[in-house]
């Protein structure tokens, strides 16, 4: 709960200094793009989650967005593919794909870090020579479809402001990972499994199929992000959709206070991480004061910032109980 | 001869909440072994941090041949000849003991490049002088854990230490490595070298050492010379009451059989076929040397290693036993009938009615920075379930049993585990399995690193057990423990199973000559032979082994 | 030892993959290398900036003039920024081909290569050029020009003047910096000069004011969050425009996310099929298009000529160049019927 304040409050603060820096922040229209690149991203940042708590690493995750990214618009439009056909289609090769790494991990013994470089690599690879390097897009069609990645609601008295549906989108799969992460026999099994693997195994749990699951999920997940992404922007470009993105995805989620150690997470603290990451974005584009090439740089010194204010906030606090106590 | 080589006058410390040390006296001659004893908290390591810099003291002072010294680090502490080796050895397994030696002092070559070769060079002295036969090239990990203990010393004596502290340093040695402990501990001693020795073992200070300090609750509890050092003058200083016995073993009839082994191979000593049972209500002890094969036997029997050959058997379900979970095994076979199990991983194990308690509790046993709660209940989530999630009531209700069964004292139920002492950690690791009702109990060094008051309490849980139908199997490097727990004795030697030995006639001398090898050839044959050895040097105790 | 099978087979498996892969690679190289080199058919390159369907549409261009000039020509487009594209024109020269033509990435810090380049083969530049290399003719638009054609389609647009804000993937690119300077040159109503360089900030001229560029570095979606990141800064913002071919296609999905399509003026460069589309249902004022095609074709022409030894191909200023088309309501149509035919997609 203490690392969730932690992210919550960075959050609050770069949105305060965002909103008086900038008049437009706080308006409708820019608060529906937050939100809806938070989803985007925070999909991905949950599955990166669920493996960083076993104390594994997927960086094949921006690569998966790619080739589900490109595999729908080119199944639909050069294909020919029924949208029904698709999407459980490449929501499973996700999943599937993520399942391969989680057997290669658990059962070659691989390391995390290789198999998902390596998939990095591969999925990338393969979607380029999939649609022969071209740019695949709707072409304008599938109104609807696209509706889940750039849909909105309009919510009754909430003038000029609708509700994106990816946001929707993510508080299921957020709902739905926290009860798994938090509530079921799976959940706790995955933690254990992240804070000794060892000693899971010596207490008879089956922690190659946990594993696996983890690998699974994120893959799944990172499935999702690359549909919903590419419904939201409309055509994909083979040879950098979703480049980086599990750096960004693997920021969200240690923001969040996963450790990379692997045991704790919090699904709620990852989507704050998220959108701090977003709001950073939003920002350097919206303050006059920013100039746009030190993006990155802005960024970086934020989050280094934020996690070191973190830190010594904890230290202090831990003091001062210590200090009671004695 | 003048001022104590090492000296502290009056040290107090206290973290937050607790008092760890106070007003606590010591002297340290040259040439002199002194053992510190005390249960765990009784503040002996806070006392040994600050002799050897880690701690500074709030109160009191520190004396070195008589100069009062203060000193700023371990850094410090080193370079005016004092050392201390943990109980966890701090040396670097991936680097050779040469580089180990020196690390940190490392010639070298030019002002960039380190020396390998007069490393070596500069290693071999100091390993004759503990009397390491490696080769100062080995890899420290590969060494056996007696051995590596032994460069520990090395690297201490060679950075020119007049003071050794030892943290428990044969807690994970088994008898043979300890005697050569002992033998190094002497000789260095004998040489001027002061040595704080601190053990839980009270059999391995009554030999060892000239002078016992006994601290309890952060004080000196009393002090002990020479020829007063005996079990029995120990123990009620240690505790604050009178513990005449460890434990009590009740006297248990064997029931039907639980375990059944024919043939079996491990990965380490495919060599060696390994044949007996277990019975319920029985307590057998696994003997043997470091490397014997134990760990890997126990480890084999509950599916974390698989063997490579052989049958394990189990009683046919509904042979008087639980019913249900029987995962892989079988088909139901009238009552007595035996089937064999394959077990691929422990899970199948579980589902079997074994259960498990590994050597190395952190490493293998407890979620460190889980609650209590979570731990003990991490075996029964999958049982208790509601639907696919957590039944968070059947949970707390398992910890809760385990916590009052067990007596575990915790702050509260969800404390983290990190944060209590071993002998609770143990209880936690051993309580996890109760609410599941095992039939079979393994348990490898079920006491190691566990003070002696929590001991006994381990002991009367497992003897609890066996009287509840149990079949329980124990590796262990004490023989005490062995001697005092087992119904049946089985020592196994190089991978082989030497010899069986029954309560009545297992005694120290049998053991260790069936451990070494020296019964073999009449071990397995004649418990008669083994027995009457025993007699026969019963009364030399502190001249066993080597 | 059964359980291992799956894994052995695996591994097995994927080695074969792997080795079968890299054995054809070999293989092919190994053709090209013993190829006679002067007996008889040219072999000339034509390498990109990058990947993009404009590519696709200038490697038709440059396969049928090596059709039409009976030579033999390999198009590559590097993937990865600079430092691939440097990779495949070593390659290029290892395999000693006659003659490369290139879409220098970073002409100003390349200049230095492209020399060796041109010490070692025949060099020509086509879309972007290096004017300080020793490249011996550029094939392309100028861009400057081209900005300024887009110039006047935004004062179209907008008679009355507004408020312009400007999207592109990479400034640094000589392409884009000049389009956008001649942008920049319309709209403030200044004297022509390709050599001026503006800063990234607001610029006012008697009518219109150019409030800013954003890059994207070619990430779609943060192109797109560029354009929704103006719409929340600039509500007021009267025209967007497009400088690469993508871009356009984002500003649309942008404006369509705003609710806003129609009431905000959309101008770009290229013919990406979303832009087109645009265009024929009034969402897009008009593109600038240039003729990637013929940058294609031209090119290998040049080169297969230059390989023969005749010179005579070489413009006198060493620029040929191929002149930018605006494509608004009126020409879409025949437009996409003529880009269809020469990708072979008509019917």
């Amino acid at each position: 709960m203490r690392k969730v304040l932690g992210i919550a409050g960075l959050l609050i603060t770069v949105c305060l200094i965002t909103a008086l820096a900038s008049e437009h922040f706080l308006s409708p229209f820019n608060i529906e793009n937050l939100l809806r690149r938070t989803a985007l991203f925070g999909i991905l940042g949950i599955g990166a989650a669920f493996v960083i708590v076993t104390g594994g690493i997927d960086l094949s995750i921006g690569s998966m967005v790619c080739l589900v990214g490109c595999l729908v618009p080119w199944l639909l439009v050069q294909q020919g593919w029924p949208v029904g056909a698709v999407l459980p289609a490449v929501l499973v090769l996700s999943l599937l794909l993520g399942a391969a790494h989680g057997w290669l991990i658990t059962r070659l013994r691989l390391q995390p870090f290789l198999v998902t470089l390596c998939g990095l690599l591969l999925y990338r690879g393969l979607t380029r020579g999939i649609t022969g390097d071209q740019t695949v897009g709707f072409r304008g069609g599938f109104a609807g479809l696209r509706w889940l990645g750039q849909g909105r609601i309009e919510l009754p008295g909430m003038d000029g402001f609708a509700l994106p549906v990816p946001v929707v989108v993510l508080v299921v799969v957020a709902v739905l990972a926290g009860v798994l992460l938090d509530r079921t026999v799976w959940g706790r099994w995955l933690q254990a499994v992240g804070h000794n693997e060892s000693a899971a195994r010596a207490s008879g749990i089956r922690t190659e199929r946990v594993v696996l699951g983890a690998y699974a999920l994120c893959g799944g997940l990172s499935g999702l992000g690359g549909l919903l992404f590419v419904l939201d922007v409309g055509s994909a470009q083979p040879v950098d959709f979703g480049n980086f993105y599990e750096l960004y995805a693997i920021a969200a989620a240690v923001l969040g206070g996963c450790s990379l150690r692997g045991g704790t997470g919090s699904i709620l603290g990852v989507v704050l991480g998220a959108a701090v990451m977003q709001v950073l974005r939003n920002a350097i584009v919206l303050v006059e004061a920013i100039p746009d090439n030190v993006e990155y740089a802005v960024i970086g010194a934020v989050l280094l910032i934020g996690v070191a204010a973190d830190e010594l906030v904890r230290r202090v606090v831990a003091a001062r109980r210590r200090a009671k106590a004695a | 001869m003048g001022a104590p080589r090492l000296q502290a006058r009056g040290i107090g410390k206290r973290f937050p909440g607790v008092v760890a040390l106070a007003d606590v006296d010591l002297e340290l001659a040259a040439g002199e072994v002194l053992a510190v004893v005390g249960e765990n908290g009784a503040g002996k390591s806070t006392l040994m941090r600050i002799l050897a810099g880690e701690l500074r003291p709030d109160a009191g002072e520190l004396l070195l041949d008589g100069e009062v010294v203060e000193f700023a680090s371990v850094r410090d502490a080193l370079a005016r000849g004092v050392a201390l080796i943990h109980q966890e050895l701090d040396l670097a397994e991936n680097l050779d003991v040469a580089a180990n030696l020196c690390l940190g002092r490392e010639p070298r070559r030019g002002r960039w490049f380190t020396d390998p070769a007069r490393e070596r060079r500069q290693a071999r002295p100091w390993l004759e002088r503990v009397g390491l036969d490696a080769d100062p090239s080995t890899i420290v990990g590969d060494l056996p854990l007696g051995r590596r203990q032994l460069v520990e010393i090395a690297r201490a004596l060679s950075a020119d230490a007049r003071v050794l502290i030892m943290d428990e340093p044969s807690s994970s040695l088994s008898l043979t490595e300890t005697e050569r402990l002992f033998g190094v501990v002497r000789e260095l001693a004998r040489q001027g070298v002061g040595v704080i020795y601190i053990s839980h073992r009270l059999s391995e200070v009554e030999q060892l050492a000239d002078r016992v300090l006994v601290l309890r609750d952060g004080r000196r509890a009393g002090e002990l010379h020479g020829g007063e050092v005996t079990h029995d003058a120990l123990v009620p200083l240690m505790v604050g009451r009178d513990v005449s016995r460890f434990h009590q073993r009740t006297p248990h009839e064997p029931g039907a059989v639980a375990l059944q082994v024919e043939g079996l191979t491990t990965r380490e000593h495919p060599g060696h076929a390994l044949d007996f049972t277990l019975r319920a209500g029985e307590i057998v002890g696994l003997a043997g040397l470091v490397g014997a094969g134990r760990t890997e036997l126990l480890r084999s029997l509950f599916g974390l290693s698989l063997p490579v050959s052989g049958r394990v058997r189990l009683p046919a379900a509904g042979a008087g036993a639980r019913a249900g979970h029987g995962a892989r095994a079988g088909g139901r076979a009238r009552a007595g009938a035996l089937r064999d199990v394959d077990f691929s991983h422990p899970a199948d194990a579980v589902a079997n009615g074994l259960a498990f308690v590994p050597e190395d509790r952190k490493a293998d046993g407890l979620l460190l920075p889980c609650g209590t709660d979570d731990n003990l209940s991490l075996t029964t989530l999958a049982r208790d379930r509601r639907g696919l999630c957590v039944d968070a009531t059947a949970a707390r209700r398992v910890a809760s049993a385990a916590i009052a069964d067990l007596d575990i004292r915790v702050t509260a139920p969800d404390q983290v585990v990190e944060l209590l002492s071993g002998g609770n950690q143990q209880k936690v690791v051993l309580g996890k399995w109760l609410a599941l009702r095992p039939r079979v109990l393994l348990l490898d060094e079920p006491t190691r690193g566990v003070d002696v008051g929590a001991k006994a309490e381990l002991y009367g849980i497992i003897d609890r057990l066996a009287g509840a139908g149990v079949a329980v199997l124990f590796a262990s490097s004490e023989m005490e423990e062995v001697l005092g727990l087992s119904d049946r004795v089985l020592v196994m030697h190089e991978g082989a199973l030497a010899g069986e030995l029954p309560r009545e006639h297992a005694t120290e001398q049998g053991i260790l000559a069936l451990a070494t090898g020296a019964g073999a050839a009449t071990g397995t044959g004649g418990t008669g032979t083994a027995g009457a050895t025993g007699n026969g040097g019963a009364a030399g105790n502190g001249g066993a082994g080597a | 030892m059964s359980r291992s099978a799956p894994a052995l087979a695996f591994v097995v498996v994927a080695g074969l993959w792997l080795s079968g892969c890299g054995g054809e690679g070999a293989d092919g190289a190994a053709a090209d290398a013993t190829d006679p080199l002067h007996g008889g058919r040219p072999r000339v390159a034509y390498v990109s900036n990058g990947v993009d369907a404009f590519w696709v549409i200038a490697q038709a261009g440059a396969e049928a003039a090596a059709a039409a000039v009976d030579c033999d020509v390999s198009v590559h487009m590097p993937a990865e920024g600079l430092s691939d594209q440097k990779r495949i024109l070593e390659d290029l020269l290892v395999q000693q081909v006659d003659g490369i033509a290139v879409s220098p990435i970073d002409p100003v810090n390349q200049t230095g290569f492209l020399n060796d380049l041109a010490a070692r083969t025949t060099l020509i530049t086509h879309d972007s050029d290096a004017p300080d290399s020793a490249r011996l003719c550029f094939i392309g638009v100028d861009n400057y020009e081209a900005g300024r054609l887009c110039g006047t389609l935004i004062a179209e647009a907008l008679p009355d003047g507004g408020e312009v804000f400007l999207f592109v993937g990479r400034i640094e690119s000589d392409n884009a910096r000049r389009r956008r300077q001649g942008i920049l040159d319309v709209l403030l109503e200044r004297a022509s000069d390709p050599e001026r360089t503006d800063a990234d900030v607001s610029l006012s001229g008697p009518r219109f004011t150019v409030l800013g560029t954003l890059t994207d570095q070619f990430d779609r979606a943060k192109g797109k969050a560029n354009v929704e990141d103006v719409l929340s800064r600039h509500p007021d913002v009267d025209a967007l425009v497009g400088l690469f071919a993508y871009n356009t296609p984002l500003i649309l999905e942008a404006l369509a996310g705003a609710g806003r399509l129609g009431e905000v003026e959309v101008i770009g460069f290229d013919e990406a099929d979303e832009t087109l589309t645009g265009i024929a249902n009034g969402q897009v004022h008009a593109t600038v298009v240039q003729d990637p095609y013929m940058y294609g074709y031209r090119a290998v022409e040049i080169l297969a000529a230059l390989a023969r030894g005749d010179r005579s191909v070489l413009p006198e200023d060493g620029f040929d160049h191929i002149p930018a088309r605006a494509i608004g309501a009126d020409e879409v149509a025949a437009f996409r019927a003529q880009l269809d035919e020469r990708l072979g997609l008509d019917g």
